[in-house]
C-alpha cells in the first residue's frame, strides 16, 4: 500500500456533554478500501462527517494529501459522500442527480452526457437517464447516488452506511458491486456500517470503533482471528470468551482447566481474558478432551449445527458439522493456536468501553 | 332513513346560514333597481358603473400593489424565518414558533393600534408605507406556518448531498432545498396575497391621506349609505378572495396525494413553463403597468397639495373638485366620524394634515395643547362673509377669532309633533310631563342629555360643580320612565314616522324632518341650549398652511358655500350665502337662521378636561343603568 491519504490528528468532538470523538489517530492509506465498524453511537458517523466537512472537529486536525483540510467547507474538498438515505434530488432526473456536480464545475454538454452514460453502465442502470428518483427501487437509488458521487473523479468516496436500508439479498448483490467498482475506480474507499460481515467481506483495513475510541485496526482476518480486547471479540462474530488465568508462557488456566496455548509475554498467573471462536471447538468422547460437558441446545443453522455445551458451570458455544443431540456427553477439545488471549482492561476508562452495545 | 333526511336537512341549514348573506348580497349586485327591496331585473351596470368610478378603481390597484408586494416581502422574510427556525434545537424552535404565531393569534384591532402607535412613536408619515410595512408584518406568520411544514420534510442530507458534490451553500440551497419547498412557499405568498387582500381592521389603523385600499373604500363608501356598486364590488372581492383560498389548499394537497401514488412523471413541460415564465411575466407586467397608470392617476405626491380632513359627507363633492381646476392645488381628502378620533391624529402628529374641521370643544381643547397654528386672515378676505354673530360665538372657544373659521352651527332644541302636542311648547320642562309618557326621545350620549337636565335647572351645560350635577343626574333618572327610547339618529326617523310626539334634536335635522313632516316643529327653549359650531382650523404641523388658507377663503365664498349649505342642509354662517338662498322658506327659516340676539342664551359646549370626562361618564352610567 502507498502512502498515507488523510490524516486524523488528535481529533476530539463532543455534542454538549457528551463526548462522541475522544483524542481520534487514524490514518488513511491511497486505494485503501477503509471500514469504520462499530455499534451506533461509537462515533463511525462522526468521524466521516468531519472527514466530509459536515462537522468541525473541537480539537485537533485532519490532513487530506498534506493539506490541512479542517476549517474547509464541503463543497471545497475533493472527496464525495453516498449518504445512507440515497439523498437524491426528488425534483430532477436521474441525469439531472448524476448532472449535478459537473454542472456546478461548468463542465461542457458533451463532457456531461459521456459521463452520465459512463456512469450508469458502472453501476448497471443504462438507460435510466430520464427516470424519477421515486420510480426507482431502493437498490438501484443507492447505485444512483454512487454514480452521482464518483463521476465527480473524487480521491476518496465516502459512504455512510450505503446499505443498510436494503434487504439481506440485495445488500450482497451490493457488496460485491462495491469492490468491483473500487477495483474499477482505483480509489479510497472509507465504509462506515455497524455491520461485520459487510466489514469482513469488502475491506483491506477495518477500524473498529466503540464509545467514540478506536478498539483495533486490522485487517478483517486480524480482527476476526485476533480480537485485541473483548469488546471487539464480541462485536466481531461469535465467540466464547471466558476469564481465564495465563500461568506462565504457553499455558492458559480456563475454568480450573489448564489449556496450552502459543501466547507468551503475559507474565506469570495474570488474569486475561481468552476468545475461543465456537467453530474452533471440537467435540470428542467423554475423557478424550479437557473438559467434558452435556448438550443443553442444539439448532441446525445450515452448514452447520450450532450447539451449547454445559461444562465446568460455562456455557460453550459450539459451531459443528457433526449433531450431537441434547443430552448427550461430550468433551472438549481446542488446539492451542486457536485460543486467542487478551489484556484484561486495566483502567476504569477502559472498561467502560468494553462488552456494551 | 329518517336520520339520514334529517342529518341532509340540518347540513342544508347550515350552509343557508352560511352562505345566505353574501349570496343576497351578489344578488342585489345584479338588481337593476337601486332600492334593496325590489327586484328590477338582471343588470350588470352596477359593474359597468365600478369600473368607470376612478376612486374605486385606484383603491383597486392600491390594494392589489400592497397585497403583491406586502405578500412577496412576507414570502422572503418568512421563508428565510423558517429556514433559521427549523435548524435551531426543539425547545428554542418550539419557542420561536409560538413567538411567530402570537400576532397572528392576537386580536387585529390591538394590532392594528399597536402598529399605529409604533409608527407614530416613530415619527413615520401613515400611508402607503406604513400599510405595506404593517402588512407585511402580519403576514410574516402565514408564510412561516405553510413554509414549516415542508421544511421538515425536506431531508438534511439532500441539501448537504449538494454540499458535497460542490455546490456553495446558496446555490445548495436554492438549487435543492427550494424546490422541495416550493409548494409551502407558494401557499404561504397566496395565504399572505388573500389576507393582505382583505384586511380591514390593520389597514384602517395604519392608512394615511388620500390612500385607500378596497376595504377601507368600501367602509367610506357605506358610511354614507350602500349604493349598488358596493355590492358589486364586494361580490367581486369575495369571489376573489375564494379563488385565492382555493388555489391555496388545493395546490399542496394535490401534489401530497400525488406523492403517495408515487409520482412517476415530471410535471408536464408546457405546465412548468406556464408556471415559471409565464405567470410571473404577466403579474410584472400587470404591475408595471398599472404603476404607470396609477401614478398618472395620483400626481399628488409632486404638486401642490392640500391635505383635509373633514366630517364625512360634510362637503359637496362638486366643491373639491371646483377648488381643484382654479387653483391647481390637489386635495387630499380624507374623512372622520367623531371629534375623538380626530383628536388622537392630530396630537400625534403622525399625520401632516393642512386644514381640519371640528367642532368647538375640540378646538378649545387642541389650542390648550397648542396644536393649531393661528390662521393669517390677510389670506382670507372671504371672512367678511360670516356673519358677526358667528365670530362672537365662537370666542367662546376661540376667544381672539385667531384660530377658526366657523362653517357649519346649529341649536339643539324640542321637535314636536303639533298633532300630538297641543299646548305651546318653550320650555326643556314638557320632557318630564307625565302625559307624554312613552312618546318621548332623548339623545344617547352624555353631553347632549346632561346639558338638557343642566340648562333646564338653571345651570350652564358646562358645569363641573359636582351638585350641580347630581341634581341633573337625579332629573335625567326621574325623567327615564318617560322616555321611549334614547337613540342619536333614529331621532329623525322616529319624529318622521309619528312614532314619538317629543324629542331632542339639532336644528340641522330638525330642518330635514320638516321637509318630510310638516307637523313636525322645532322650538329652542326659554331655558337656554346649546349652539354647536363647527369650524375650519390648521394645524401646527401643516405642510401646506398657505393652500390650506386658499382652501378655507375658497369655502367662505359665498356661492361654494351656498353649495354646499345645499349639500349638507346645515346652517351656514355666511351671511351673504344665506341671502342667495333661492328657497324663501328656507332663506327665512327660524330654525335654519334664527336670530341670535333674539333666541334665549346659548352656549358652546365647552372641553372640560379628564377629571370632568370621567365623572360625566360616572353619572351618566348610574343614569342608564338605574
Amino acid at each position: 500500500m502507498s502512502s498515507k491519504l488523510i490524516d486524523f490528528v488528535h481529533v476530539s468532538k463532543a455534542y454538549g456533554m457528551q463526548t462522541v470523538l475522544d483524542d481520534l489517530n487514524l490514518y488513511i492509506r491511497e486505494n485503501e478500501f477503509l471500514t469504520l465498524l462499530g455499534p451506533s453511537g461509537c462515533g463511525k458517523t462522526t468521524t466521516l462527517r468531519i472527514l466530509g466537512g459536515f462537522e468541525t472537529p473541537d480539537t485537533g486536525k485532519v490532513i487530506f494529501d498534506g493539506k490541512d483540510i479542517t476549517n474547509l467547507p464541503p463543497n471545497k474538498r475533493q472527496l464525495n459522500t453516498v449518504f445512507q438515505k440515497y439523498a437524491l434530488f426528488t425534483h430532477m432526473t436521474i441525469a439531472e442527480n448524476i448532472a449535478f456536480g459537473l454542472k456546478i464545475k461548468n463542465k461542457s454538454r458533451q463532457y456531461i452526457h459521456d459521463k452520465i452514460k459512463y456512469a450508469l453502465k458502472l453501476v448497471n442502470l443504462d438507460g435510466y437517464e430520464n427516470r424519477m428518483p421515486d420510480s426507482l427501487s431502493g437498490g438501484q437509488q443507492q447505485r444512483i447516488a454512487i454514480a452521482r458521487a464518483i463521476v465527480n473523479e473524487p480521491k476518496v468516496l465516502l459512504l455512510d452506511e450505503p446499505l443498510g436500508a436494503l434487504d439481506l439479498k440485495l445488500r450482497q448483490d451490493m457488496q460485491y458491486e462495491l469492490i468491483r467498482l473500487k477495483n474499477e475506480l482505483g480509489i479510497t474507499f472509507i465504509y462506515v456500517t455497524h455491520d461485520q460481515e459487510e466489514a469482513l467481506t469488502m475491506s483491506d483495513t477495518i477500524v473498529v470503533m466503540n464509545q467514540g475510541y478506536i478498539q483495533q485496526i486490522g485487517t478483517p482476518e486480524k480482527i476476526y482471528n485476533e480480537p485485541e480486547n473483548a469488546f471487539v471479540a464480541d462485536f466481531i462474530g461469535e465467540s466464547n470468551i471466558i476469564s481465564a488465568t495465563m500461568v506462565k508462557d504457553r499455558l492458559v488456566k480456563i475454568l480450573g482447566v489448564p489449556f496450552p496455548c502459543v501466547d507468551e509475554g503475559f507474565g506469570q498467573n495474570t488474569p486475561v481474558d481468552v476468545v475461543i471462536r465456537p467453530e474452533d471447538i471440537d467435540l470428542l468422547k467423554p475423557g478424550e478432551g479437557s473438559i467434558d460437558g452435556v448438550v443443553t441446545h442444539l439448532i441446525f443453522k445450515g452448514v452447520h449445527y450450532e450447539m451449547e455445551v454445559m461444562a465446568n458451570n460455562y456455557e460453550w458455544l459450539v459451531h459443528s458439522t457433526d449433531m450431537f443431540p441434547v443430552g448427550t456427553e461430550v468433551s472438549i477439545h481446542v488446539d492451542p493456536y486457536d485460543i486467542q488471549i487478551m489484556k484484561k482492561p486495566e483502567s476504569e476508562d477502559e472498561e467502560a468501553v468494553n462488552i456494551e452495545e | 332513513m329518517i336520520k339520514k333526511s334529517i342529518q341532509k336537512i340540518y347540513l342544508a341549514l347550515i350552509f343557508i346560514l352560511l352562505y345566505a348573506p353574501i349570496v343576497t348580497l351578489m344578488v342585489l349586485s345584479f338588481n337593476e333597481s337601486r332600492t334593496r327591496a325590489k327586484w328590477g331585473g338582471f343588470t350588470l351596470k352596477w359593474y359597468q358603473e365600478l369600473f368607470k368610478n376612478e376612486q374605486i378603481m385606484s383603491a383597486f390597484y392600491t390594494t392589489l400593489l400592497i397585497a403583491f408586494l406586502a405578500a412577496a416581502a412576507a414570502t422572503v422574510i418568512g421563508t428565510a424565518a423558517s429556514i433559521a427556525i427549523q435548524g435551531m434545537k426543539q425547545r428554542w424552535r418550539t419557542m420561536y414558533m409560538g413567538l411567530t404565531n402570537i400576532p397572528m393569534m392576537n386580536a387585529e384591532i390591538v394590532m392594528g393600534v399597536s402598529l399605529m402607535l409604533l409608527f407614530i412613536a416613530l415619527r413615520m408619515t401613515l400611508g402607503f408605507g406604513t400599510i405595506l410595512i404593517a402588512h407585511i408584518t402580519f403576514n410574516i406568520p402565514y408564510v412561516i406556518l405553510s413554509v414549516s411544514p415542508k421544511l421538515r420534510q425536506t431531508s438534511r442530507h439532500t441539501y448537504e448531498a449538494a454540499l458535497d458534490l460542490g455546490a456553495s451553500p446558496l446555490k445548495a440551497f436554492f438549487k435543492v432545498v427550494f424546490p422541495d419547498i416550493v409548494p409551502g412557499v407558494l401557499s404561504g405568498f397566496m395565504l399572505a396575497f388573500t389576507m393582505s387582500l382583505d384586511d380591514f381592521v390593520i389597514t384602517h389603523f395604519t392608512k394615511g391621506p388620500g390612500i385607500d385600499t378596497l376595504s377601507t373604500k368600501i367602509y367610506t363608501e357605506v358610511r354614507k349609505g350602500i349604493k349598488p356598486e358596493i355590492y358589486a364590488l364586494s361580490t367581486i372581492l369575495f369571489v376573489s378572495v375564494l379563488v385565492l383560498l382555493i388555489l391555496v389548499n388545493y395546490s399542496p394537497d394535490g401534489k401530497e396525494e400525488e406523492g403517495e401514488k408515487k409520482k412517476v412523471r415530471k410535471p408536464s413541460r408546457a405546465k412548468v413553463i406556464f408556471l415559471r415564465r409565464i405567470v410571473p411575466a404577466a403579474i410584472c407586467i400587470l404591475f408595471v403597468f398599472g404603476g404607470i397608470y396609477y401614478a398618472g392617476e395620483n400626481q399628488v405626491m409632486n404638486s401642490e397639495k392640500v391635505v383635509v380632513y373633514n366630517w364625512g359627507e360634510y362637503i359637496d363633492p362638486e366643491v373639491l373638485t371646483m377648488f381643484e381646476e382654479e387653483t391647481g392645488i390637489d386635495v387630499v381628502y380624507e374623512e372622520f366620524e367623531t371629534n375623538e378620533i380626530l383628536y388622537p391624529k392630530i396630537s400625534s402628529g403622525a399625520i401632516a394634515y393642512d386644514a381640519i374641521c371640528p367642532s368647538d370643544y375640540m378646538i378649545q381643547r387642541m389650542m390648550e395643547n397648542d396644536l393649531l397654528a393661528e390662521i393669517d386672515f390677510d389670506n382670507i378676505p372671504n371672512i367678511k362673509y360670516i356673519g358677526s354673530q358667528y365670530m362672537e360665538q365662537s370666542r367662546q372657544f376661540d376667544p381672539e377669532n385667531k384660530y377658526s373659521v366657523p362653517y357649519c352651527w346649529g341649536t339643539v332644541g324640542i321637535l314636536y309633533n303639533k298633532t300630538m302636542v297641543d299646548e305651546p311648547v318653550d320650555s326643556w320642562g314638557i320632557l318630564w310631563d307625565e302625559k307624554y309618557r312613552d312618546n318621548i326621545l332623548m339623545q344617547d350620549s352624555v353631553r347632549d342629555a346632561f346639558g338638557v337636565a343642566l340648562r333646564y335647572l338653571g345651570y350652564s351645560l358646562n358645569s363641573t360643580d359636582l351638585d350641580e350635577l347630581t341634581e341633573a343626574r337625579d332629573l335625567l333618572i326621574e325623567q327615564k320612565p318617560l322616555v321611549q327610547a334614547y337613540v342619536i339618529d333614529q331621532v329623525r326617523d322616529k319624529m318622521i314616522g309619528n312614532e314619538a310626539a317629543i324629542g331632542v334634536i339639532y336644528s340641522g335635522e330638525a330642518i330635514y324632518t320638516q321637509k318630510e313632516n310638516p307637523d313636525l316643529e322645532y322650538v329652542v327653549p326659554k331655558e337656554g341650549s346649546n349652539i354647536w359650531i363647527d369650524s375650519w382650523v390648521i394645524p401646527k404641523n401643516a405642510e401646506n398652511k398657505e393652500n390650506a388658507e386658499k382652501f378655507i377663503n375658497f369655502l367662505c365664498r359665498p356661492d361654494i358655500a351656498l353649495m354646499n349649505f345645499e349639500y349638507i342642509t346645515y346652517s351656514t354662517p355666511n351671511t351673504k350665502a344665506r341671502e342667495m338662498i333661492e328657497d324663501e322658506a328656507i332663506r327665512n327659516s327660524t330654525i335654519a337662521f334664527p336670530d341670535l340676539e333674539k333666541l334665549p342664551e346659548l352656549e358652546t359646549f365647552q372641553y372640560l378636561g379628564q377629571k370632568a370626562d370621567e365623572t360625566y361618564g360616572e353619572l351618566w352610567n348610574q343614569v342608564k343603568s338605574s
